[in-house]
């Protein structure tokens, strides 16, 4: 069972990333991937209906589970993975390659999902998975938006947002302690624990200044001492439409409408329209496509 | 990795450096070569996202001259197949990108590129 704690943030939000996200991935992310390999479907869908030849950005691609994707048309597109994770990218780097070979290395990039690094409107589509819950501020999910508009063609350029969600699926192993009024409306931030066990090696020195580090028996007979170390990483767990405020809110900031081209295409030149919007399974998701008018 | 492909789409970053930040000029590379799936269809349909004068100068800096310097009007299959070679088969895997405005380095350290900004260099 995982404990859920809420937490506030304070002082400078980029230096609270740095340690409770940044810091905390680097250090997990062979044990981290090694539990995400299996593609979300409806995002597996969205990069299956992308027609061949279209190039696109994977903002905070952690292990790179997307990058190889469509399955069934290897090659018809290329995803770029950037995430802020050095060590998360070595492993992106292989993706869907268990050889390690050479061949079909991803593409990756290290780099924050809020800097500027790609020609404007350079991407068919952008994707960011449960990435933008690790900023810590509304300020910096909205730019993290933002960016993901800015990076996709005006004119036809797609993009997909999951975050995670207050709402938890029933299956969920997380266990939530939270529940008043405001929390649903304003989202929540918390530490989630990562909970990381192995074998008490002379070598795995006490080098992580602040986790927890506790010493506890095998089960009986076995006289093995385990070390389990736990690792909280920083989520704003998003309230119910907050992602849809996040987005309508970056959008306007950027002049664009929101809705579809039918509908505004006569008092506005450039808008985004919400193609779907829902919570899947722990998630809220929403896909959004740009526009543009021809004159 | 930074193959020529990922090359043609990144720009300068630091704050303040909005023009002549495009394209990065590539610095004491080692690259190198990997066979890909050679995928015409996509090839050409990823030429209208390409700047061509900036694919032909990366080329050159990694060592491939096979490309014409003007961008033909019309694509044949020994065309699409250098372009093939020149964006996706080439890679990068030791050096630096430098921006030709701020002359800001972009180092590339085991095929991955390095587009962190300092605190005071983001803009």
């Amino acid at each position: 069972m995982q404990n859920i704690t809420p937490t506030v943030v304070v002082n400078d939000p980029q230096s609270y990333e740095d340690r409770h996200v940044h810091t905390v991935y680097d250090q997990i992310a062979t044990h981290f991937s090694s539990t995400r390999y299996k593609p979300w479907p409806i995002i597996a869908q969205f990069l299956s209906s992308l027609p061949d030849g279209w190039i696109g950005l994977d903002s905070g691609t952690g292990n790179g589970k997307y990058l190889p994707l469509p399955v069934d048309r290897p090659n018809s597109i290329l995803t770029i993975g950037l995430d802020r994770s050095r060590n998360l990218l070595e492993i992106a780097r292989y993706a869907g390659n268990e050889s390690q070979s050479h061949h079909n290395i991803r593409e990756v990039v290290w780099g924050d999902v809020l800097g500027d690094v790609w020609r404007s409107g350079i991407f068919d589509y952008a994707i960011s998975i449960a990435t933008i819950h690790h900023l810590a501020s509304y300020e910096r999910r909205k730019l993290a938006v933002q960016r993901l508009i800015q990076c996709v063609s005006p004119k036809h350029g797609r993009i997909l947002i999951y975050v995670w969600a207050i709402e938890q699926d029933k299956l969920s192993k997380r266990k939530l302690p939270l529940d008043d009024q405001q929390v649903h409306q304003a989202g929540q931030d918390v530490f989630v624990p990562w909970v990381m066990s192995h074998p008490n090696t002379k070598n795995r020195a006490k080098k992580h200044g602040d986790t927890l580090i506790s010493n506890s028996r095998e089960s009986e007979g076995e006289q093995t001492l385990k070390i389990t170390e736990v690792y909280h990483r920083y989520y704003h767990m998003f309230a119910k439409e907050e992602l849809t405020q996040l987005v309508h809110d970056a959008a306007r900031e950027l002049g664009l409408c929101i809705g579809s081209f039918e509908g505004f295409s006569e008092q506005h030149s450039r808008g985004i329209d919400i193609v779907q919007e829902s919570w899947e399974r722990s998630n809220y998701f929403v896909e959004l496509k740009c526009w543009q008018s021809s004159d | 990795m930074v193959r020529l492909i990922t090359h043609n789409l990144l720009a300068c970053h630091v704050k303040g450096c909005t023009t002549n930040n495009f394209p990065l000029t590539f610095q004491d590379v080692q690259i190198e070569l990997q066979e890909a799936e050679f995928n015409p269809e996509f090839v050409r349909n990823l030429l209208s996202r390409l700047d061509w004068a900036a694919l032909v100068d990366a080329a050159k800096q990694v060592g491939d001259t096979s490309l014409p310097p003007e961008e033909p009007e019309m694509m044949d299959d020994d065309l699409l197949k250098k372009l093939h070679h020149v964006l996706l088969e080439i890679h990068v895997i030791e050096g630096a990108m430098t921006c030709p405005n701020c002359k800001h380095v972009y180092p590339i350290s085991n095929g991955i590129p390095n587009m962190l900004l300092a605190e005071h260099e983001i803009g």
